[in-house]
């Protein structure tokens, strides 16, 4: 079977899979109160290391989507080149006022958290519509000229993703669909120079708002190379990807206060004090990061130390002196093929012997509702998928201990059973997405886990595209449209974070540990042959299976740098 | 399982005779080396010697590290130029190459990359290879590194005198076994029995002390811990070794953009347990491995491609046997 072959059969048990999966819908704690406004005093740690204070000058420098990031149910990606370059930057003139910062974004977030307490429901009623920009090295080089931009340390990002493309696992076979030439934006001579992402909560502003960047970006003679809308998943699958699981679950918890104010923190804490692991946890299972690990010229996290920070890389010689508190962003447009994800899904669950629900689980570590197989290895379970001090709360190697949490009104704590130890990979293989993308615990390739903290990312994607989860009996038609996920991440290095976890994770059958590829996002391409392999585990050992479909293709793409919001109104159009 | 009757060389190599009394004496080497010992702190499982104590053994487990040293790459976290000429730079003791996996570049006159050679070898095997039969040492000298080299260039001294693990067949012109000060087998065992004792660690979080900075320390710390706090018996996979388990060129190139042919060699060793690897491009190609790209970026150093390979040390679990 090729990439991308729609028209192949589906069956009955697919479209009852997928009826299924759109029924989920997690249960949501009741009535908890979520971190109160202008922080708690409580959640301050005697002795920790003092964590920088982001006032509003700097909140106000840092684009919003980078932190807290655009968590809006609809996203448009308009991906420009530059053509008369006194023009564009008469452009970035007008659009600077429009980006949305960290303070815009978590003024929104805190509000929203407060409306959703006082008023008793989920979604209060506040609408934004929020822009971030974000330039290639070409867009820099062109803007601000060649030495400022090879001043970026990141040679990744100077290469380019298609340069980098193949030695992500991408096809290098041309005919292949997900091959570079076939992109449909970032392959040679194809590759942006400026990234615009416009996020709303309603598709009016959204398009609204789209259709002014676009005509303004044409008064000033840039080229529209492609745009991409996405939207989350409607109804009880919002937050959920096209194959049915929910993604962002895990993210790291971001060091760093909002003001000088005892426990105003940007990322809540909830662990008590008497717990060691409050010195690096937020909350259960989300480690935290010292922001340099996503802002350039930020305190960084130690290289062998859980909670310390390093300092951050030197202005000048790791990146010009303007970019500080900017990230680099990468784009990937990731078609999902769900039929041949089902396909294989169903045909392989069958042949082991076991459910199609609990297999397809097992590729992803999560069920479809989120719930961790750790945690819940035989079934589903919405409500701790729904318990936000649970669902994350898990190791591999050792049986988990219970979290000590602060007082959490109308909490009543985490009582589902905690994951037992799972060294060798028999509950949540070492294939596993989650286990190979965010290995915890685990020892690596590269040594102790605290290696790994110095990998994380910060994920802001969105799909694409009409869903079939939900849908029965699927229209010809609809099985032919395109689905997928604009994955969006930001980092402080592309190399040693997007990069890594792609290539040395996903991509290996070996590493982090054995037992085969990342089943969902991981590729292969070893001269044009792109099997991949899991080892299920099974009574007596493992059973080895082979994955001779992909289901994950790359359409395009970009390496992007999103400066901080002074520059794009200073250097950038100067 | 079985006890093991004779610990075996690392992945079987027979350099010698199978009759020679060289093989009792690495059995004899192994099995002095290896210690049954309960495990402490948290820790309830053991760690045991396979010719003394039988295990009925539950799982095998292969632990992986980067060939590239983690320690130089994390010193020049934002200078990865600077790692990969720390990495390459000491030929004459390989002092930064301590992931128990060490590196030889050779290049032309024009100072491209023409070959990389990579090893596992243990000093203490061909110590003892030298000690059983120097005449053996000299003609595996001769077929991997010069057919030039003589005893005498192998020795400390004059006749008879003891083997010179750092002859410069093994340092700045070539290489046949780690030298490097920690990379010893004695200290690769070493390691793996003291993970038992994890002292006050519940996880792996609270398990590395301060100041491993390799990859392969922790990694063995934290495995071997964890397997010990669930109570089971451990030890080393037959045959004991320290090995290459893989390589990857994925996304690699050759000067005219197309992906790179096969051009990894294993010289000793077998799939999986690779003693020593070979990276060159077969003559006539019309270019060398210094002309060849990783993801668009020329091959300047070894380590360039060091970070492409991956060593593995296996290991068992199970529990204490009747028989």
């Amino acid at each position: 079977m090729k990439p991308g072959d729609t028209d192949a059969p589906i069956d009955d048990q697919f479209g009852d899979l997928m009826e299924q999966i759109g029924k989920l819908e997690p249960e949501l704690p009741k009535d908890i109160s979520i971190s109160a406004l202008g922080g708690d005093p409580a959640e301050e740690l005697p002795g920790a290391e003092p964590e920088p204070v982001y006032d509003v000058k700097r909140r106000s420098n840092i684009q919003g989507d980078i932190i807290p990031g655009f968590n809006k149910d609809h996203q448009h990606f308009l991906f420009l080149r530059l053509e008369n370059l006194q023009q564009a930057k008469q452009w970035l003139k007008w659009i600077a006022p429009l980006i949305t910062s960290m303070e815009e974004a978590l003024a929104f977030v805190r509000v929203h958290r407060a409306l959703r307490l006082r008023l008793g429901v989920k979604e209060p009623s506040m609408r934004a519509t929020w822009v971030n920009i974000a330039f290639s090295y070409r867009g820099i080089e062109l803007l601000a000229g060649t030495a400022e931009a090879e001043a970026f340390g990141d040679q990744s990002f100077r290469q380019g993703l298609a340069a980098r493309s193949t030695y992500l696992g991408d096809p290098t076979d041309p005919q292949h669909p997900g091959h570079s030439s076939h992109w449909v934006v970032g392959g040679p001579e194809q590759e942006a120079d400026v990234l615009v992402i416009v996020a709303a909560d309603d598709h009016g502003d959204l398009v609204s708002s789209v259709q002014r960047i676009k005509n303004r970006a044409k008064q000033s003679g840039l080229q529209l190379l492609f745009e991409q809308r996405g939207d989350t998943l409607p109804g009880p699958l919002r937050g959920h990807e096209h194959f049915g699981f929910k993604d962002g679950v895990s993210q790291p918890g971001i060091r760093g206060k909002v003001s000088t104010a005892p426990g105003d923190f940007i990322t809540p804490r909830y662990l008590d004090a008497v717990d060691p692991r409050a010195r690096f946890f937020a909350k259960p299972g989300q480690l935290l990061l010292w922001p340099g690990q996503f802002l350039l010229g930020e305190p960084r996290q130690h290289t062998e130390d859980l909670y310390s920070s390093a300092p951050a890389a030197a202005t000048g010689s790791s990146f010009p002196y303007w970019a500080a508190l900017g990230s680099y962003l990468v784009c990937r447009r990731l078609r999902q093929d769900v039929p041949a994800f089902w396909r294989f899904a169903i045909a392989t669950a069958s042949t082991l012997g076991m459910p199609t629900l609990t297999f397809a689980s097992l590729l992803v570590g999560r069920w479809p509702s989120g719930a961790p197989v750790m945690r819940t290895p035989a079934a589903d379970d919405a409500a701790l998928a729904g318990d936000i001090w649970a669902n994350n709360h898990f190791i591999f190697n050792d049986t988990t201990r219970p979290s000590m949490l602060r007082p959490i009104p109308g909490y009543a704590g985490d009582t589902f059973p905690q994951a037992a130890a799972d060294l060798l990979g028999s509950v949540c293989p070492h294939f596993a997405h989650i286990r190979k993308t965010n290995p915890r615990d685990i020892a690596t390739d590269l040594g102790k886990p605290h290696d790994s903290m110095l990998r994380m990312i910060l994920r802001r994607g969105i799909p694409f595209g009409d869903p079939l989860v939900g849908v029965k009996r699927p229209s010809q038609h609809l099985l032919r449209q395109e689905r997928g996920l604009v994955f969006v991440c930001f980092g402080s290095t592309i190399e040693d974070q997007f990069e890594l976890l792609t290539r040395r994770w996903s991509n290996s059958p070996i590493q982090p540990n054995f037992g085969g590829h990342d089943p969902i996002i991981g590729q292969s391409d070893r001269r044009g042959a792109r099997e991949r392999f899991i080892d299920v585990p099974a009574p007596g050992g493992t059973r080895r299976v082979t994955l001779d479909d992909e289901w994950v293709i790359p359409t395009g793409g970009g390496y992007f740098f999103a400066p901080p919001i002074e520059a794009i109104a200073g250097v950038l159009s100067a | 399982m079985a006890l093991v009757t004779r610990f075996d060389t690392p992945a079987s190599v027979r350099d010698l005779p199978a009759n020679s009394a060289f093989y009792d004496d690495w059995h004899n080497f192994l099995a002095g080396s290896l210690n049954t010992t309960a495990a402490t702190g948290t820790a309830t499982g053991e760690f045991y010697d396979a010719s003394e104590v039988n295990v009925n053994v539950l799982a095998e487990r292969s632990l992986v590290w980067m060939a590239f040293p983690r320690q130089v790459l994390v010193a020049h976290r934002d200078d990865r130029r600077a790692a990969f000429v720390e990495a390459d730079g000491d030929v004459a003791r390989r002092d930064p190459q301590n992931e128990y996996c060490e590196w030889h570049v050779t290049r032309d006159t024009a100072g491209k990359i023409t070959k990389v050679v990579f090893v596992t070898e243990s000093p203490e095997y061909w110590q003892r290879l030298w000690a059983a039969h120097r005449a053996a040492v000299v003609g595996l000298y001769q077929t991997l590194v010069d057919p030039a080299v003589s005893e005498a260039d192998l020795r400390v001294g004059g006749p008879g005198s003891d083997y010179n693990q750092f002859n410069r067949f093994n340092t700045t012109d070539g290489i046949v076994h780690l030298i490097q000060n920690i990379n010893t087998l004695s200290a690769a065992l070493g390691l793996s029995q003291q993970s038992i004792h994890t002292g006050a660690a519940r996880d792996n979080y609270e398990t590395p002390p301060p100041g491993l900075r390799t990859s392969v320390d922790p990694r063995v710390k934290c495995d071997i811990g964890a397997l010990a706090r669930t109570g089971l018996s451990l030890t080393l996979r037959e045959p004991i070794g320290l090995y290459i388990t893989g390589y990857d060129d994925t996304g690699w190139t050759k000067p005219d953009g197309s992906p790179v042919d096969d051009y990894w060699r294993i010289v000793r060793g077998s799939p999986g347990r690779i003693l020593r690897l070979a990276y060159e491009v077969p003559a006539g190609a019309g270019f060398v491995v210094g002309d060849l790209l990783i993801g668009g970026r020329r091959i300047e150093w070894g380590g360039q491609i060091a970070e492409h390979v991956t060593c593995t040390v296996a290991g068992m679990a199970g529990t204490r046997g009747r028989g």
